[in-house]
């Protein structure tokens, strides 16, 4: 009992067993609209804006572990904790603004679904129903413990971006020189892809989730240390597959003049003559993972803020005839979105565009909320916020709120 | 919800003309506060109430916003209250911030949108609202909503947002209010309404409850009762549960659960938690927990429980009897285990042969066969369950080495130490499906 490598095994087995959170809410944030802005980032501008992934990874670590830590200490939802501190409006406001923008996400995950599938040659009448009906089965019907492995099942599929980034030949001291070495073209084009990043990577519906899940979990205090590892884990590989992606994209489009790309499964298409047939099918195979990912944390996050708002907290665990509005917010959301793809002539590229704006605008205030919470000794106790780590937080804010008035400026008024 | 009306009418709800006086916190927050020639003073930030074991807490006093100061006012000064509106007795304001006091609950800032147990309807939920109401001479807190309904109405402004969804008022009597500053709501009514549920269900409102309200909860029970509650949890919950209260109050409930029960829960914790736990019990209770916590689960020590109710060959029927009622709470109690006057095991007597016999005869003229079923500390579960399978007996006695009886396997134990092993293979079994 007493050698090290029981012990070792030990310690693994515990870290196992709160992994989650941080890796499945990270990686959901390279969704579609991610992959789209990063695979933008590398055709348009190579390696050379590699460090605003580095600084969106940066604020993702920092969040993501706030807003766990936030759920383990006081086992509340991040909107039901608004809903305390910050009175019925607040949270009724908030709620709102995360429904109708997590519609809007879930709208462009399905497209990304639909867009990924014609890549393969297949209907998005039937790529569609299909994702829709396993997302709500998989949720609906499993237990906790199952529903999280078929996350890291999916999450899995992000290793494509990684052999397709290998498959590329990318100049890789380009590509260190792109990540430490801060330069920016003072062009439009540039700051708006600079902020979209930050804006991708750091999603209001992940910070909701990410809570309410550690607290689903429920995990407990003595859980907070591995749970850093599982949060640093997470939001680092999401960063790094942001970074295949965007190498991916820098090496092949980049070099040969393909700078001007509009989705994702535009960029798979146009790496098939630079990099085989294999890397474009690696990157649609990773573009639907994404999607699938994102597509069944988007109605969950969704229902869980939901049922927080009314103050009757449900669980994945939860029968359907326990937490109805759980389970109806959560079908709710999937088939509206679905039938927002499927509609013929429905506007599709105006409501990317106004959940791009929302998602951005709701980000803020979450934030505010968060940094109030965790500066609240009577909900945080001993796990408040330190002064350090108050002022690491105000710098974050503040960047972010020069990102989201730039993006928005540049949005509306381009 | 034929609940929620037959609930609105206990208690004061009854009282005439109550319902029309009835004040909503969250529509009188923000509003003026006027002095006796109504000229404004500033606006209401919040009530003060104070628990003194009333049931219905009586508003201390007033948070008021005057000059950019939180300036606290008596509640004795209050002269009249409205639903949009409080008018004082004096002008006469002290300018210092408040500053809470312990026992001292802010209606906003504590209870309004947190988290309650609400007693009869066996659940936590967020508050919407609560009431106030003129009552035995002083402004009380009478009435709590949880309805969303009232909640959406705190979204639009004006008076719309004042009126009180009577229909929706749970009487404040029936909730237990876990939100204060650190110590504990005890208002005596919600103890005796928590000590009437059944411990299952108070198990379950446990794992619903969040954090600092969790441990508030158990702090608010009975010991007995919260450890039959603990009994009935989760494992990984009451783990958890377990490392966010002190560990004097985990070894005051721990003391009071089933040794058997509690041995399994020490078995569980890392073995620095378990021992700042036990070194807070009494020394006998720990020792004994100690040598059952050695024990693991695939042997007889391992899932016994120690609680025999022992006594001699030369006792007398009216004695064991005796025994049997002061434990009849415990589910041990259907018979006595009777031993030799060295302590060796004789006999398990059931209760039905003791009410039989005269209650003057000695016990051990009722000591023959069948003779109950004897296994030693060390013998494996699979050997216990075929002596079960054997005897179809509803026990088995556990001896030491000497044949002193030192516990006893009962029925249910024997599906304890099996249903965990059965259900985690099966979840392995699905596991590798999905």
């Amino acid at each position: 009992m007493s050698s090290k490598l029981d012990s070792r095994k030990l310690r693994l087995g515990a870290f196992l067993a709160v992994m989650g959170p941080g890796i499945i809410a990270g990686l959901s944030d390279d969704d579609p609209a991610g992959i789209t802005t990063y695979s933008q980032l590398g055709a348009q501008f190579g390696y050379q804006l590699l460090w605003t992934l580095g600084i969106a990874t940066i604020a993702l670590i920092l969040f993501q572990d706030l807003g766990s830590r936030i759920g383990v200490v006081t086992r509340q939802g991040l909107i039901g904790l608004i809903r305390q501190k910050y009175g019925a409006r607040s949270g009724m406001l908030s709620a709102s603004a995360l429904v109708i923008a997590n519609i809007g996400t879930m709208t462009a995950e399905f497209a990304g679904i639909a867009a990924a599938g014609n890549l393969f040659g297949i209907s998005k009448y039937l790529t569609v129903p299909i994702a829709a009906f396993v997302v709500s089965f998989l949720v609906l019907r499993g237990s906790f413990a199952r529903v999280e492995k078929v996350f890291f099942l999916l999450a899995s599929v992000f290793i494509s971006y990684v052999i397709a980034g290998f498959m590329a030949k990318p100049d890789w001291g380009a590509a260190a020189t792109g990540l430490f070495v801060p330069s920016m073209p003072l062009t439009q084009e540039a700051l708006f892809i600079a902020t979209a990043t930050l804006g991708t990577t750091l999603a209001p519906w992940g910070l909701a989730f990410i809570q309410s899940y550690a607290v689903d979990k429920r995990l407990t205090k003595e859980d907070l240390k591995l749970l850093r590892v599982d949060v640093w884990t997470g939001s680092l590989l999401t960063g790094i597959i942001g970074f295949f992606v965007v190498i991916t994209c820098a090496a092949t489009l980049n070099v040969s003049g393909q700078t001007s790309i509009t989705d994702a499964s535009q960029a798979a298409e146009a790496l098939k003559p630079l990099a085989g047939t294999l890397a474009k099918e690696l990157f649609a195979l990773g573009l639907i993972g994404a999607a699938l990912l994102a597509a069944s944390i988007l109605p969950l996050s969704t229902a869980y803020a939901v049922t927080d708002l009314t103050g009757r907290p449900a669980a994945l665990d939860d029968k359907a005839h326990e937490a109805p509005l759980f389970y109806a917010t959560f079908g709710a959301i999937t088939v509206v979105a679905a039938t927002l793809v499927l509609i013929p002539g429905a506007p599709l590229i105006r409501i990317l565009v106004l959940t791009q704006i929302l998602n951005a605008v709701l980000l803020l205030p979450l934030l505010l909320y968060m940094f109030g919470i965790a500066r609240d000794s009577r909900l945080m106790g001993e796990y408040r916020a330190s002064n350090r780590m108050v002022a690491i937080y105000s710098v974050i804010i503040a960047l972010i709120f020069i990102c989201v008035t730039t993006l928005l400026w540049l949005t509306i008024a381009g | 919800m034929t609940k929620t009306a037959a609930r609105a009418k206990s208690a004061v709800f009854t009282r005439k003309g109550i319902q029309s006086t009835l004040v909503s916190v969250a529509g009188i927050i923000g509003c003026p506060v006027k002095d006796q020639d109504g000229r404004d003073l500033g606006k209401l930030v919040d009530f003060v109430v104070r628990h003194g074991g009333e049931t219905y807490p009586p508003v201390s006093g007033l948070i008021v916003k005057v000059a950019g100061r939180r300036a606290y006012i008596d509640g004795a000064r209050i002269a009249k209250l409205t639903k949009d509106e409080i008018t004082l007795s004096s002008a006469k304001v002290n300018l210092s911030d408040y500053q809470r006091r312990t026992g001292e609950q802010l209606l906003d800032g504590d209870v309004l949108d947190h988290q309650i147990v609400d007693v009869n309807g066996l659940r936590v939920v967020r508050t919407s609202d609560l009431y106030l109401a003129p009552l035995d001479k002083e402004i009380r807190l009478v009435g709590v909503d949880v309805s969303f309904r009232s909640f959406i109405r705190r979204i639009f402004p004006g008076n719309f947002g004042r009126k009180p969804g009577v229909d929706q008022i749970i009487d404040w009597a029936s909730v237990a209010s876990l939100a204060d500053d650190g110590g504990v709501v005890r208002t005596t009514a919600t103890r005796e309404a928590l000590s009437k549920l059944r411990p299952a269900d108070i198990a379950d409102i446990i794992e619903d409850l969040e954090g600092r309200e969790q441990s508030a909860l158990i702090e608010l029970l009975d010991p007995d009762l919260a450890a039959d509650a603990l009994e009935e949890m989760e494992d990984d919950e009451l783990q958890g549960l377990l490392r966010g209260i002190s560990d004097e109050r985990a070894a005051e409930l721990l003391s009071h659960m089933e040794p058997d029960e509690s041995a399994e829960v020490l078995r569980d914790l890392d073995e620095e938690h378990s021992e700042s736990i036990l070194a807070q019990m009494a020394p006998a209770m720990a020792k004994q927990l100690r040598r059952l916590v050695e024990f693991d689960e695939t042997h007889a020590g391992g899932i016994m429980t120690t609680h025999l109710l022992i006594v001699k060959e030369s006792d007398l029927v009216s004695d064991a009897l005796q025994l049997l009622v002061d434990n009849r709470e415990r589910d041990i109690s259907d018979g006595v285990t009777v031993v030799d006057s060295k302590g060796k095991l004789l006999d398990h007597i059931q209760i039905i042969e003791l009410i039989a016999a005269k209650p003057s005869q000695k016990l051990e003229t009722l000591v023959k066969a069948p003779f109950p079923t004897a296994v030693s500390i060390d013998t494996s579960l699979d050997d216990v369950i075929e002596e079960f399978s054997n005897n179809r007996g509803s026990s088995v006695i556990v001896v030491d080495e000497k044949g002193k009886p030192v516990g006893r396997i009962l029925a249910d134990d024997i599906i304890d130490a099996m249903v965990p092993a059965e259900s985690s293979g099966l979840a392995q079994g699905t596991g590798a499906l999905s």
